[in-house]
């Protein structure tokens, strides 16, 4: 009985063990084929491939072809234009003669600094370093890149810092996975920066003797370091530094005690025994360093940016003299960053009424206007010498006392020191308004001993009006226009640089004036004197303007100015013509009046202006509470799915014209009439789940037999996936970059390259270029076609701990940077996407914040960094931004996206919204409404599980919506616009076809369904005959 | 209680679980990060079945028990497992984007029940499962 009883309970146990496994596995189908782009990713394997017909000719299947013979020639390109990245965009701030190093003295280095043995070389998170290991082309620290150019490092420094590893530990813990980092870290949206640098009685303890090693290894390399994340902030003062830690330290991006104590014990060495201190600055955002600048101790400082997998080479090579520095700062340095007018309205700043469930959280007032960066030190500088705008008053002032540029910039934007010394003579000028452009003419020459490159840097100081005093039009003292690299000058040798400007971006937006369409807001040439300059930098810019202005020294200036590097150029009369309209025909209004906070609370904000210093300097604006219209627009549902939108039928889906996405490769006229009847091939159904769920590959569509494109981050290098996941190894394929199965580099990623602080540093369109044609290369290596590779966002405050993944504080230098970034990637086929459009000026609250500014400052700064890359480099995709602009998101605001993006710029690509999650904030509809061609939702391919996550997006819904309907199809003809313009149709013809591919792990599904359905019958059967027996 | 075998107070164990569970579910569908996604009825159905069909083991639970109590010993993780896969299928993407770009001490705090849900249906479950290897009552 007892022996029945046990039996009947072990064939219960084991149906219910086999019946739980198999509701596992048929529960967790759906939920697989959900998430199938991240498991294959995930796994290495691949769900789905294009099957072209045989008897095609392989050579007239590739588009586009690769310049290396194999990925070993391609990993090492990789390796060396990072190395020559960091070469020319490594900034020399200082130097006393200290460098470059001589081979003797590169025999005798101690690196100081917990920093020299574990550099930031990207970012904690977003643009992290790939690390590669086995592969052609490892990645190297600073003491590896060392040892290889043949450095010799102080053994006894080594050891300290190494037996010191454990104090250099941050741990992160991720739900039990601890990520453990040992360079220093950023601190998070609402964390303290914490110094890690070992105090001198930590390192006494550590090796008595230390300091006696720096005898022998006397020249003494001290790096400081300041990270750099996506998702982190500092905070403006000692407000984002550690309570805890009494290191005298007034700001996170200023220095400790422990760091100053660490350059004395350097410096102290140096005057014992002789030597050299070189500081270096590992950073992207500027630390504050005045005191190091004015340190005599110091002799040399460099800025090396985040430097990448391979720049720390680049660094050695500035250091030995191996290279020469060309670098020039792409933000400027200020004394004390919490002075700026930017870091006043830089915070956490909550509505009073703030709503999480509609992500309604905090505010952001850009009340600084135009003047962020050099924008505000030189115009503010300028006004201070001409007696204007209450410019030297004690307000915004660091030290309390009255204004003064010396007292507040320690590097101006725009400056670097070469090893030689170089003379730059502007011998022409020309604006011709009727071309668009200003052209200067300047000649380089190198005046010094040792080879080198020099970069002319063309500035405009536009005129400063009563007008625009009137109409609230902002005017920066000095702005870049344009600039351009000289090849590697001999000494003695000279190079005339033509520089072709383009003029629309000395216009200025004025929101009150009257314009072609009959509303308001146009581009403006004042009435006045223009002035043109070169220098090494805004601040020489400035000194030359002022210098033609007729002022000197004696007026208040830091230097005397080159007036003899100045042109003029007089225009009689305002122009609000020339720039009427934008390149393709649009006539520009505004677009982005909802941005200012005045528009939804009357006087609430002042903007800050140059006619009033002291008046309008910014104050920090918190406690807002958002009016009950702001509401209508924050709680994310504006657009009404409606059937009174027009008439349904006129949308046509679904058609048999026979085309195939194939037909219409490399075809760029979207007027093209077989880009119509391809869209219409197209279903609503395809339409809607490809919006819905556009998440981290573009999923292939059979109606138009679209293949699956694979999406990838940046900017270091398109690093989601190794080389080798989604190469072609079939090698008898005739595809022209298939690797080996074997292939050496399969595992290698590409998120090696140097932050974009460094490649803006470089100040070199050339080296951009190669950047995207490197990357454009790679990805035919790799099949992945989709990169959100430029970060274009622009430097508004050193605090933004994302700066690292941005190129500058100026918005010229950012869009040219990245012009031609994104054009040399499309050579090969590579859509390089500008991000994030736009204002992503904040980590915290990033989801959801509401983001304040004036047009103008919308326009001429941030907007005038991506204007370029649409307009001249044609980018094929673009990816919006977490936060709102004003109270819309910016996946919906049609002025900024419809107007401004698609139609005054021309947009013709895919757009994707970033890794917003929510539901309600994706704002589908709106954004669909607004041009975006995929949300990064991911789910499986089913109208079904699209409508579980956005309940309004059901079949029954859209098709009665006409305007929805045609919007959809706008946007998926954009989405695949770009696509076939891109190298994913490689290998592609009109018959190719789409072939599902069962994986292993769609077999163990299977299988493992099949089986415990087997066993659970038999377990249940079991427990019948012994629950039988039992009876009996 | 002497007559309670070792399924007595494994199911009781696998009970309190999915009533965390199910508490802390509707707990997390209502933070601010995961509110938007509603509730699931296939996760509170089935969490809510399990539990009313482990009460029935507990109160209905014989020396001799019927077969359609032995049932519902199998039916219990049964319906748990699928509450748990579809809890972690709605909130699996959820999860990344909080452990990487929104990362931060609210979604944080919002994730936490969501975990503190799926850990404790998954362990309803595998207990759920080892219950029915044993009688609720002695023999």
């Amino acid at each position: 009985m007892k022996n029945a009883s046990a039996k009947r309970a072990l064939w219960r146990g084991l149906t219910s063990t086999t019946a739980s496994l198999l509701a596992l596995t048929i529960a967790a189908t759906p939920l697989v084929n959900g998430f199938r782009t991240d498991i294959d990713k995930f796994l290495g394997t691949q769900s789905q491939m294009i099957v072209t017909d045989a008897e095609e000719d392989p050579g007239s299947l590739y588009t586009y072809t690769s310049d290396y013979a194999n990925t070993t020639e391609l990993v090492q390109a990789i390796a060396d234009l990072g190395e020559r990245m960091s070469e020319e965009g490594t900034v020399l701030l200082k130097n006393n003669g200290a460098l470059p190093l001589s081979q003797e003295e590169t025999q005798k280095v101690s690196l100081l600094g917990f920093s020299s043995y574990y550099p930031v070389m990207g970012g904690d998170m977003g643009s992290s370093l790939s690390v590669n290991e086995g592969t052609d082309a490892d990645t190297v620290n600073f003491v590896e890149a060392l040892a290889a150019k043949g450095f010799a490092i102080n053994p006894t420094l080594q050891s300290l810092y190494t037996s010191l590893e454990p104090m250099f530990k941050t741990e992160v813990n991720m739900w039990g996975n601890i990520i453990e980092y040992y360079n220093i870290t950023t601190p998070g949206t609402s964390g303290y920066f914490t110094s890690k640098e070992p105090s001198q009685s930590a390192m006494n303890e550590a090796q008595a003797g230390w300091k006696d090693s720096l005898n022998e290894y006397n020249v003494m390399v001290v790096t400081l370091a300041r990270s750099a994340s996506e998702n982190g902030t500092y905070l403006p003062g000692e407000a984002g530094v550690d309570p805890s830690q009494d290191l005298n330290q007034s700001d996170a991006l200023g220095l400790s005690d422990d760091e100053r104590d660490l350059v004395q014990a350097a410096i102290d060495a140096k005057q014992a025994s002789g030597g050299k201190v070189i500081v270096l600055l590992n950073n992207a955002s500027p630390m504050e360093v005045e005191e190091l600048e004015a340190n005599k101790g110091v002799d040399a400082i460099l800025q090396i940016g985040l430097p990448g997998g391979y720049g720390f080479y680049g660094v050695a090579d500035v250091l030995s003299g191996a290279s020469n520095p060309s670098g020039h700062l792409s933000d400027t340095y200020a004394v004390d960053n919490s002075a700026a007018p930017s870091a006043q309205n830089f915070g956490n700043y909550p509505y009073t009424n703030a709503d999480p469930a509609i992500s309604a959280n905090s505010v952001l007032v850009e009340a600084e206007n135009i003047y962020i960066g050099y924008k505000y030190y030189e115009t503010r500088y300028m006004d201070s010498v001409l007696g204007q705008g209450n410019a030297s008053s004690t307000v915004g002032s660091s030290n309390g006392s009255a204004w003064s540029y010396d007292s507040e910039v320690t590097y101006p934007f725009g400056y670097g020191l070469s090893y030689t010394t170089f003379t730059q003579t502007l011998d022409s000028l020309n604006v011709d308004l009727n071309a668009g452009t200003v052209t200067a003419q300047v000649t380089v020459t190198n005046t010094g001993s040792v080879p080198g490159k020099d970069v002319v840097q063309l500035y405009t100081s536009l005129p400063y009006t009563d007008y625009d005093k009137q109409n609230g039009v902002e005017k920066a003292g000095v702005q870049l226009l344009d600039y351009a690299k000289t090849g590697e000058l001999a000494p003695g040798a000279s190079e005339t640089v033509t520089i072709t400007a383009d003029a629309q971006y000395m216009a200025s937006w004025d929101s009150s004036r009257d314009n072609m369409a009959g509303t308001k807001g146009t581009y403006i040439l004042d009435a006045g004197t223009y002035y043109f300059t070169i220098g090494n930098g805004a601040h020489e810019a400035a000194n030359n303007v002022l210098a033609a202005q007729g002022k000197t020294v004696a007026d208040g200036m830091t230097a005397e100015g080159n007036a003899a590097n100045v042109h003029t150029w007089e225009l009689g009369e305002l122009d609000d013509e020339t720039f009427a309209r934008s390149k393709n025909g649009t006539v520009v209004e505004n677009q982005l009046e909802d941005m200012d906070l005045n528009y939804w609370m009357p006087g609430t904000a002042t903007y800050m202006t140059r006619s009033d210093w002291e008046g309008t300097f910014p104050k920090t604006y918190e406690g807002l509470t958002a009016t009950d219209e702001m509401m209508e627009y924050l709680d994310c549902d504006v657009y009404e799915i409606s059937a009174d939108n027009g008439d349904p039928d006129s949308v046509v889906f679904g058609a048999d014209n026979g085309l195939t996405l194939a037909d219409l490769k490399g075809v760029t006229d979207l007027e093209d009439p077989r880009w119509d009847a391809l869209m219409d091939q197209i279903t609503l159904e395809d339409c809607m789940i490809r919006t819905a769920f556009g998440g981290t590959s573009t999923k292939a569509i059979e109606s138009i037999m679209s293949p699956e494109v694979i999406q990838n981050d940046g900017p270091n290098g398109i690093s989601s996936y190794p080389l080798g996941q989604y190469a072609n190894t079939d090698q008898q394929s005739g595809d022209p970059c298939a690797i080996s199965a074997d292939d050496p580099n399969a595992n290698y990623k590409a998120g090696v390259m140097p932050s974009p602080v460094v490649i803006g540093q470089t100040f070199s369109k050339q080296l951009a270029r190669e950047y995207g044609e490197l990357m454009g290369n790679y990805s035919l290596w790799s099949n992945l076609t989709i990169y959100w590779g430029c970060g274009n966002n622009l430097h508004r405050s050193p605090y933004n701990a994302r700066n690292h993944e941005y190129y500058s504080e100026d918005a010229m230098l950012t869009a040219y940077q990245g012009s031609a970034f994104v054009e040399g990637g499309k050579e090969y086929g590579l859509i390089i996407a500008p991000k994030h459009f736009a204002f992503n000026d904040i980590e915290i609250n990033r989801t959801g914040i509401s983001v304040f500014m004036t047009e103008q400052q919308a326009r001429e700064n941030e907007l005038r960094g991506t204007q370029a890359i649409i307009e001249d480099a044609g980018a094929l995709g673009i990816m919006t931004a977490y936060n709102r602009v004003g109270v819309t998101t910016s996946n919906a605001h049609t002025g900024l996206l419809q107007n401004i993006l698609r139609g005054e710029w021309g947009f013709q690509g895919l757009a994707t919204e970033d890794f917003i999650q929510d539901a309600l904030y994706t704002s589908l509809k709106e954004a669909v409404m607004n041009g975006i061609t995929m949300s990064c939702n991911t789910g499986d391919s089913t109208l079904e599980a699209v409508a579980e996550k956005f309940d309004y997006w059901t079949l029954e819904n859209v098709s009665q919506d006409a305007q929805l309907m045609a919007a959809l199809k706008q946007a998926m003809t954009w989405q695949y616009y770009a696509i076939a313009n891109s190298n994913a149709l490689d290998g592609m013809s009109s018959s190719s076809q789409l072939v599902s591919v069962r994986t292993w792990y769609d077999n163990v599904l299977t299988g493992a369904t099949v089986a415990f359905g087997v066993l659970t019958v038999l377990s249940a059967v079991m427990y019948v005959r012994a629950a039988k027996k039992k009876e009996q | 209680m002497k007559q309670n075998g070792i399924g007595f107070y494994t199911t009781g164990l696998s009970f309190v679980a999915g009533v965390v569970a199910l508490v802390f579910y509707m707990i997390n569908a209502r933070t601010d990060y995961f509110a938007n996604l509603g509730v699931n009825p296939v996760v509170v159905g089935c969490t809510a079945a399990a539990i009313l069909v482990q009460v029935l083991l507990l109160v209905l639970s014989k020396q001799e028990q019927p077969v359609w109590l032995d049932l519902a010993a199998v039916a219990a993780p049964v319906l748990l497992m699928v509450a748990f896969i579809n809890l972690t299928g709605s909130r699996v993407s959820g999860i990344a984007s909080i452990m990487t770009f929104e990362n931060n001490a609210q979604t944080m705090a919002d994730l936490s029940s969501a975990i503190v849900s799926m850990a404790a249906l998954l362990i309803a479950c595998v207990i759920g499962i080892v219950s029915s290897y044993f009688n609720i009552r002695k023999a």
